[in-house]
């Protein structure tokens, strides 16, 4: 061992960093995301059908809503079911500003996202106002979508019940609007690099620490100094801000909306909910790998079960969320932390072995 | 002046009158014992002194600030910290994760939090336990955990609610021996126990409270043998006992 490092200094170096890397199970999970993000990003190199890209980036596209709401249900364990109506209000946001005032859908999608984030403020502000936890607020967030369907529905200015189509032009960058879809598949991917690391500075900090514990017992928080009003309600704006990103550019991608389609539980499960739950709710690396398993098996089952019955692969799509939840409650993540500590813990017998 | 002055306070649910008319004081650096049978309204003082209860009437000064109607966070943060009698670990995240929740009330940086809350988990003992979740901790370390997390707030003032209820006798001793330490550092002590080997062998002053109400107050020497404290509280422990 001593004569390996002192032979090739550089080579030492490399092996304490890659060490000290995947010995933190934190950075373990960003480096296994990394590897992931890497493949979606060679995809297009290797794929050509647009139908298989277009699952991709929408997987990707669902990556990124997963980690906006994995930093709410995951980290502070607020039950904000349904989460989809920032992701909404972003969509609407960006396609307004688009259609009726010519705003670039890269100014929109921003725009959307501080919309959304006051939304997300809002709604905190009520349920932390008047003491709504648990499986209350999870009420009140489906009573709002709910709402907020039938507001939408009347409402003509954004398109009604009829919905609002993407004015469409020429293909051109400052419009968001590309011939191809390797350009969507780059936007997407960037956004979950960088909800990647929004995740990851945040579940470091001390901001992140906090979650956890309002989380796990908010009585103890508070009596640790913690200010869980103000922590549970900065939870939500963000996650909020992030959803509200990801709806401007989902709407950007598949160009159209309408209220049934937005402010729908069967969407908010599959764009929402179950990237995170198969990946692992509250880890680092959940969202990312259940949206990559989630998106690409729902479309698979849909397209094997749809001819002669169609909805059948409904039925196949929530036993295996049901199946998934009895047997991972902890996700696929859970699974690969187990293995992960095995090895680790051998590795680390060896090495005590060596000396 | 008083570290802490309770003055007066009072807190009634419905029609039950939980904490009556109930004046405490406790200086700087002291141990204060606080008993009575159970039901008597100690948690619920305690509840009012960090701010988890309002009281209806009275008031809290700590350091001659009134506290009364500040959150339990707020609380936290001028110096008072508490434990809870069934104790609130964070189940799911390691020791020193635990700790470290309490080491950032005074700090922002994860380097320095991490340095106080492992130099806390030494103090206490557990440093070999430090990776492991806290919903795996025995009883024992459970309860040295709710201390180690009140500790690492970086408290004038530690409310300990019934810390040593539910351990061995040995345990029981070490715990003596940690609270002690804890009060060498200069910070102060409102115990409630149960125990009455722990507050008669720990606390300067105690406070007996029966129905809400304070029937006792002195060293421990002159409550043993106060009749008031002896009718309600210690005449039931003898009968126990002899049962």
């Amino acid at each position: 061992m001593t004569v390996e490092n002192s032979g090739n200094n550089h080579n030492g170096k490399f092996r304490s960093w890659l060490s000290g890397l995947l010995l933190d199970w934190d950075r373990t999970q960003m480096l296994i995301c990394f590897f992931l993000v890497v493949l979606l990003a060679i995809a297009p190199f290797f794929i050509s059908s647009t139908y298989y890209l277009g699952i991709i980036i929408l997987a990707t596209i669902y990556a990124f809503i997963g980690i906006s709401w994995n930093i709410v249900a995951g980290f502070t364990g607020q039950l904000l079911i349904a989460h989809i109506i920032f992701l909404a209000v972003g969509a609407y946001t960006t396609i307004v500003l688009f259609n009726n005032f010519m705003i670039s859908p890269w100014v929109g999608i921003l725009i959307g996202g501080v919309i959304a984030a006051l939304c997300g403020a809002i709604v905190a502000f009520i349920t932390l106002r008047y003491g709504l936890k648990v499986d209350y607020f999870a009420l009140f967030t489906i009573a709002l979508m709910v709402a907020l369907r039938t507001l939408f529905l009347k409402w003509d200015y954004v398109g009604g019940a009829v919905g609002m189509w993407f004015r469409l032009t020429n293909p051109s960058f400052d419009k968001m609007i590309f011939e191809n879809k390797a350009p969507y598949l780059y936007i997407a991917i960037g956004l979950v690099v960088i909800g990647l690391i929004i995740q990851y500075r945040i579940y470091r900090s001390k901001m992140g620490k906090y979650f956890l514990a309002i989380r796990e017992d908010d009585d103890a928080a508070s009596a640790l100094g913690v200010n869980t009003s103000q922590y549970k309600m900065i939870a939500v704006v963000i996650g909020a801000a992030m959803a509200g990103i990801g709806g401007g550019f989902y709407v950007m991608y598949v160009t159209f909306i309408e209220p049934p389609q937005v402010f729908n539980l069967g969407l908010n499960v599959e764009i929402v909910m179950a990237g995170p739950i198969i990946g692992g709710l509250g880890s680092l690396a959940g969202p990312v790998v259940g949206a990559l398993l989630n998106k690409p098996f729902a479309e698979i089952m849909r397209g094997a079960l749809t001819e002669g019955r169609s909805g059948s692969s409904l039925i196949v799509y929530g036993s295996f969320l049901i199946l998934t939840i009895m047997f991972m409650p902890r996700g696929v993540t859970g699974v690969l932390h187990t293995i992960y500590r095995k090895i680790i813990s051998q590795y680390q017998r060896k090495a005590q072995g060596d000396s | 002046m008083a570290l802490l002055e309770v003055n007066r306070i009072s807190k009634r649910f419905g029609g039950l009158v939980a904490v009556n008319d109930l004046n405490l004081k406790l200086d700087k650096g002291n141990i204060l014992g606080l008993i009575g049978p159970n039901g008597a309204g100690k948690t619920t003082a305690f509840n009012m002194i960090s701010g988890f209860y309002k009281p209806d009437e009275g008031e809290v000064l700590f350091d001659g600030q009134r506290i009364n109607g500040l959150r339990p966070d707020q609380i936290c943060r001028l110096g008072i910290a508490r434990t809870f009698q069934v104790v609130k670990p964070f189940p799911q995240l390691s020791v020193r994760d635990n700790v470290m929740v309490g080491a950032y009330n005074r700090t922002n940086k994860r380097s320095e939090a991490r340095q106080k809350a492992l130099e806390i988990i030494e103090f206490l003992g557990m440093q070999d336990l430090s990776e492991t979740t806290a919903g795996s901790l025995s009883v024992a370390y459970r309860k040295r955990l709710e201390v180690a997390k009140a500790l690492a707030t970086n408290p004038k003032i530690i409310l300990l609610d019934e810390a040593m209820a539910g351990l061995r006798p040995t345990e029981t001793d070490e715990m003596i021996e940690l609270v002690r330490q804890v009060s060498k550092q200069g910070i102060a002590l409102l115990l409630v126990e149960h125990v009455m080997r722990v507050i008669m062998s720990l606390a300067e002053q105690i406070v007996v409270i029966h129905h809400g109400e304070k029937i006792a107050e002195g060293e421990p020497k002159q409550i043993v043998r106060d009749k008031a404290v002896i009718d309600a509280y210690l005449g039931e422990v003898e009968i126990d006992v002899k049962g």
